[in-house]
């Protein structure tokens, strides 16, 4: 049965997202991805084509405004940036030769003091995503390693229990050509493995003896078309459901355009998760996500699409028939979100200039968009229904 | 160290197979294709041709990648060709070593140009760039050949290195599909011909590089060439490449078509070439086309007395990728299916070869070259924008250097058995003046 609350009668017409303010300094490098705590902001720089790459500091407790930067040498990029879950540190991503995570000190989070950097021939090819999550207490630091070559993509997996002095407990060539991010919560890891879909790892939380330096697999499954480019598993505070994660499907995109859709897997038996449901974007495709846990919305960044913001509670994976649609170079009719009134908002499409929306993320009560053709948003988030 | 064992024993095995025959130059310092000796000959002796070449080359770029201005000094396709047949003519040989790798590793500047992880710089090509062994025989009217090794598939125009510019176009990655495990066939039946052939997408990875065996057989080309008259050659070709930058086979596919009309004079003196080429990329995971490059070439050649003057008009498409510290290279294989733009590049190029100024064996052409580029994006909002990264400024090319090249100049270069048609070299390419003008076979 569809969901009594939401969505039976089709398609709704999305609210337009309220921008809040934009950086006032729009670097001359292309901006990657952000990451928010309390009112400070970081963003990345991406495609650099130098030695050292910076990252900027903003104060967003109004207008995001320009603090400070700081240059992370031997990067031509920055991908990931991302703060333990204690604020205490920052983590960063560099890439390519020489491959590494930059853990900063945010004893003063307006001033990142360098503490130490992590790299060894096993992360050399490059570190694409750096996520960070605490595994029985301890953080962890889940590093996305570059194919180079003839050498393969790895999955590395860092103890940051001393950050002065980080220690390597697993790694593994996996991914299909490569892994490209992971996500961790409660002692289980998603892989996003590219053509070789999702997997989920036990690493201390799945009941079968899993730990960060020994991962067992749970389950795998195949979302549609491949590309699997990012994971969020919700864990909905208000229904106590946790039996969604969303696969961000990253398909070509061309610098002013892109493709790829939202897969919806259900995940209720671990050891056989199915996709049911997805929300695509004609002329537009997601990257990053975040989720608004306690009002059960998840915003997307859709690059060219800008932001999107969807109705992620209740039942996704039961609609009319239509409700449902066929997914791009498939059979198999699912149900699309769209169509079942989930997409609630769209965000900078109203801006009179093309956006290309690299991060997003959802923080006391604003969006922030990372905006590789600018720099940061801040916007106000959508409401229920 | 292996490589360099590699190559050394390479150029010694090559050596060795031509010099007990002794190395036959048809003509002091050019010799044509196979077409001549494509029929199996029973009467005459085996015949081979040699040709070694390297190009010590200065070349100042203007506002390339990174805005920079850069005077740069290579020895630029050093080569070392052999062609010959065998088996009283019931086979041929086509081999090619190339040192590239060893004498320019970090690439020639050449901006606007692109592959194989170079951008704004042609990258180095294989130490094997070519081996390959080709069967031929008749039957009525009908005339047929089939190859098998390593080197061109049939598809597009000859390799640049046998045309008369030494910086190569930027459509090399769209006209050619070159350095493949292949096994290929032609026919030729009066003025058509007709090839196929069947191949291992991945493009190499290296200069000592060789072709995965996994991957054989996972693409394929054909190509139609219409002779209508003596020296003029009209041909349509049409590709498909499995994911040929991702080795593991996981990239996004190619779709590629190129036609051209290409003249040239009975002596070689005068030469001119007109071809259009697109390569669509293909997300063969979603069935659609991601992306589309597109170009157009005109180019033509002439001796003036003693001079080769040469001029080409290019217009092509290229995609704009990541960029690693190194501004002129790009991850590979890359981390994902993603591009930041593409740019539509405008190239006018002139060349002046001048008389050989040495003699004997081994002769030196000097030559000039200029090219003045532009760039913009296909789309002004664009991830990558060519005027922030190239300064601004309109970027140019200046080059010069020596041909100096030992044994007979070869015409052509990317086709085998009775597809290679015939044709006198280029003689702006530098033939020196003592030659005799000699149309060949």
């Amino acid at each position: 049965m569809p969901d009594p609350n939401l969505g039976t009668g089709g398609p709704r017409t999305p609210v337009t997202m309220s921008v809040l303010g934009v950086g006032d300094f729009v670097p001359r490098r292309t901006t990657g991805e952000l990451f928010v705590r309390g009112n400070i902001a970081y963003t990345t720089t991406w495609n650099n084509g130098t030695a050292s790459s910076p990252f900027y500091i903003w104060d967003v407790s109004g207008d995001p405004t320009l603090i400070d930067s700081v240059r992370v040498a031997n990067a031509s990029t920055l991908g990931d940036i991302v703060t333990t879950p204690d604020g205490a540190y920052l983590v960063v991503a560099t890439e390519y030769s020489q491959g590494s995570i930059v853990i900063y000190s945010l004893a003063d989070p307006r001033k990142p003091q360098l503490v130490s950097r992590f790299s060894n021939a096993e992360t050399f090819a490059g570190v694409h995503t750096a996520e960070v999550g605490l595994v029985n207490g301890k953080p962890y630091a889940f590093l996305s390693v570059d194919p180079a070559g003839t050498l393969a993509a790895k999955l590395v997996i860092v103890d940051l229990s001393n950050p002065a002095a980080p220690q390597q407990v697993f790694s593994k060539f996996i991914g299909r050509p490569y892994v490209h991010d992971t996500f961790v919560r409660d002692g289980l890891l998603f892989l996003g493995l590219w053509n070789d879909g999702v997997a989920i790892w036990d690493i201390g939380g799945g009941g079968k003896g899993g730990t960060p330096s020994s991962p067992v697999e749970l389950g795998r499954v195949q979302t549609v078309n491949g590309h699997v480019h990012n994971i969020w598993w919700l864990k909905d505070p208000v229904t106590g459901s946790n039996r969604y994660a969303f696969i961000g499907e990253e398909s070509p995109a061309t610098g002013s355009s892109s493709a790829g859709d939202i897969h919806v897997v259900d995940v209720s038996n671990m050891s056989a998760p199915r996709e049911v449901a997805f929300y695509t974007v004609p002329g537009a495709g997601t990257h990053n996500f975040s989720v608004d846990e306690p009002n059960g919305i998840l915003y997307a960044a859709y690059y060219n699409g800008g932001v999107r913001a969807l109705d992620v509670r209740g039942d996704l994976g039961t609609c009319t028939d239509a409700q449902k649609s066929t997914p791009t170079n498939s059979t198999t009719p699912l149900c699309d979100l769209t169509k079942m009134g989930r997409e609630l908002g769209i965000g900078l499409l109203d801006r009179g200039n093309p956006v290309y929306i690299w991060g997003v993320q959802y923080v006391n009560g604003s969006v922030f968009a990372s905006d590789m053709l600018g720099s940061i948003w801040k916007m106000r988030p959508v409401s229920r229904p | 160290m292996r490589i360099h064992f590699s190559l050394a024993l390479s150029f010694v095995s090559l050596a060795w197979l031509v010099a007990p025959r002794g190395a036959y130059a048809q003509r002091p310092d050019e010799h044509a294709g196979m077409a001549g000796m494509s029929m199996p000959d029973s009467a005459g002796p085996s015949r081979w041709h040699v040709m070694a070449q390297a190009i010590p080359v200065l070349t100042h770029a203007a506002h390339t990648a990174g805005g920079a201005d850069l005077t740069e000094g290579y020895l630029a396709q050093s080569v070392l060709m052999t062609r010959g047949s065998l088996w009283r003519g019931h086979a041929q040989l086509d081999a090619t070593l190339n040192g590239e790798g060893l004498t320019m590793t970090r690439g020639e500047l050449s901006t606007g140009g692109f592959g194989e992880g170079y951008v704004d710089r042609r990258h180095p090509h294989a130490y094997l760039h070519e081996l390959v062994l080709t069967g031929v025989g008749s039957f009525g009217p009908f005339n047929y050949s089939a190859s098998a090794g390593r080197g061109f598939a049939p598809f597009g125009t000859d390799d640049p290195m046998m045309r008369p510019f030494e910086k190569y176009p930027l459509n090399h990655h769209l006209a050619q599909i070159l350095e493949r495990g292949l096994i290929a066939g032609a026919m030729r039946v009066g003025p058509a011909i007709v090839e196929g052939a069947t191949f291992g997408g991945d493009e190499p990875t290296s200069p000592s590089a060789m072709p995965r065996l996994r991957r054989f057989g996972d693409s394929w080309s054909m190509r139609a060439t219409l002779l209508p008259r003596p020296g003029t050659e009209l041909q349509a070709s049409y590709a498909r490449i499995e994911s040929p930058e991702q080795a593991s086979g996981f990239g996004l596919d190619q779709r590629k078509r190129s036609a051209s009309v290409r003249m040239i004079s009975r002596d070689g003196s005068r030469y001119a070439l007109a071809e259009w080429a697109s390569t669509a990329e293909w997300d063969g995971d979603r069935n659609v086309e991601a992306f589309a490059y597109e170009s157009a070439l005109a180019e033509a050649a002439a001796t003036v007395g003693p001079i080769g003057v040469a001029v080409r008009l290019e217009q092509t498409g290229r995609p704009e990728e990541e960029r690693l510290a190194d501004p002129f290279r790009t991850p590979r294989p890359a981390s994902d299916l993603a591009i930041t733009g593409i740019t539509r590049w405008r190239v006018g190029t002139l060349a002046l070869t001048l008389p050989s100024v040495t003699h004997g064996a081994v002769r030196g052409y000097p030559f000039v070259e200029l090219a003045r580029l532009s760039a913009r994006s296909t789309v002004a909002t664009s991830v990558f924008s060519p005027e922030r990264f190239y300064g601004g400024g309109s970027p140019w090319m200046g080059s010069i250097g020596f041909r100096v090249r030992y044994g007979p100049l070869h015409a052509r270069m990317g086709r085998y058995g009775v597809a290679l048609a015939d044709s006198p070299a280029i003689r702006a390419l530098g033939v020196s003046a003592d030659a005799p003008h000699a149309h060949q076979h």
